[in-house]
């Protein structure tokens, strides 16, 4: 079992009456365990050059999806930057949780509760020929017989930029990568962006379901438009 | 000026090469860095099950600031947790013997750091280091 610790400490000779001296360790494990946490994003380095006028462009630095929801997930981030103005805002979804200051680090639990992912099905059917194409998310498939359940199976092996697929014979699920209202899934037998080039075969979307965004999502903006640093990684479960 | 560090080291196993990380901050106030946060409020408390509570209130005074807050929950049942919520949005579950140290926004009235504790009465300790506060007028 991986070992992950972390230790926080606080210290302050002049704050308080008395000295200030606070310390404690934890041992990351998985929720309501002593399982130790078993995977990590290893420590990042993001670079925000963003341009443009305030509010400058945001970054997400890890979407909802990367992690289990409710899951015992620990995020740490630093802004690495040493010109005391510059500050990063930290937002969990659309929720500011705060200002991370030149030198500041934040190391919090993340809840990383998720979305749901558009999801479609399109059944190949009718009379393909050689040569007949379906195109989505970028990629066209050409039908490389008349089978349908082979042209199922050429579109499943296609790695869509922004889709997972599963097969059964001649009908394919797609799934999106990312939670999300992406707008793909316009109704349960409809979606945009798709397009046949077929004589007679068909590509129908047999069922179909939209999704819905992200709560979690971990969202970063800078305060200037020049270079800023985030360091950063994720723990989790 | 106050000087307050804080400090955090993190070591692990789970890569095949070490995975490390450490950072020290001196807590200064907001766009500076010659002048510390100079106020602080603390407390060690136990939470029941059952209701949210308002751990920190925020104020207007603290708005655009670079409060900083820590929370450490030293329940030693590992089914328990306390969940951190931020306005309404849940940031995380601090489970038994896990701390956190965060910035701490309070951008409105309502950006209250607020605290529900599962599975059993959980004892925390938290710090929050701020600045610009005035205490309330007595008003009775």
């Amino acid at each position: 079992m991986a070992t992950t610790t972390a230790t926080i400490t606080l210290e302050s000779s002049d704050l308080l009456t008395d000295v200030l001296a606070l310390s404690t360790s934890a041992t990351l494990t998985k929720a309501g365990g002593s399982t130790g946490a078993t995977q990590t994003s290893g420590l990042a380095r993001t670079n925000f050059t963003v341009g443009g006028v305030s509010p400058f462009t945001s970054k997400v630095i890890y979407r909802a999806n990367d992690a289990t929801s409710n899951g015992a997930n620990k995020v740490y981030l630093k802004n690495l930057s040493t010109t005391a103005a510059e500050y990063f805002t930290v937002y969990i979804d659309q929720e500011q949780m705060g200002r991370l200051y030149a030198g500041d680090w934040a190391f919090f639990p993340w809840s990383a509760v998720d979305g749901t992912e558009e999801t479609f099905v399109v059944t190949i059917a009718g009379s393909w020929a050689e040569g007949d194409t379906w195109s989505f998310d970028g990629i066209t498939t050409t039908a490389a017989n008349t089978t349908v359940a082979d042209i199922a199976a050429q579109i499943h092996a296609q790695r869509f930029p922004n889709w997972t697929t599963s097969i059964s014979t001649a009908v394919v699920t797609f799934t999106a990568r990312v939670a999300g209202a992406a707008g793909v899934v316009t109704g349960t037998t409809a979606i945009t962006g798709d397009t046949l080039a077929s004589s007679s075969g068909t590509a129908n979307i047999t069922s179909g379901a939209a999704g819905t965004k992200s709560e979690s999502d971990i969202i970063v903006v800078p305060s200037v438009a020049t270079t800023m640093d985030l360091e950063h990684m994720l723990i989790k479960e | 000026m106050a000087t307050t560090t804080a400090s955090m080291a993190l070591s692990s196993d789970l890569l095949t090469g070490a995975l490390s990380a450490t950072a020290s901050t001196t807590c200064m106030k907001a766009g500076t860095t010659a002048d510390g946060l100079d106020q602080a409020r603390m407390g060690y408390n136990l939470i029941p099950t059952g209701t949210s509570f308002d751990l920190l209130d925020a104020t207007a005074a603290g708005a655009d600031k670079a409060a900083k807050v820590m929370i450490s929950n030293d329940s030693t049942d590992e089914t328990y947790y306390v969940t951190i919520v931020i306005d309404a949005k849940t940031i995380g579950r601090l489970y038994a013997g896990d701390w956190m140290f965060i910035p701490w926004n309070q951008d409105d009235a309502t950006h209250d750091l607020e605290i529900t504790a599962t599975n059993g009465t959980n004892t925390i300790t938290w710090m929050c280091f701020h600045e610009g506060e005035t205490l309330t007028t007595q008003a009775d």
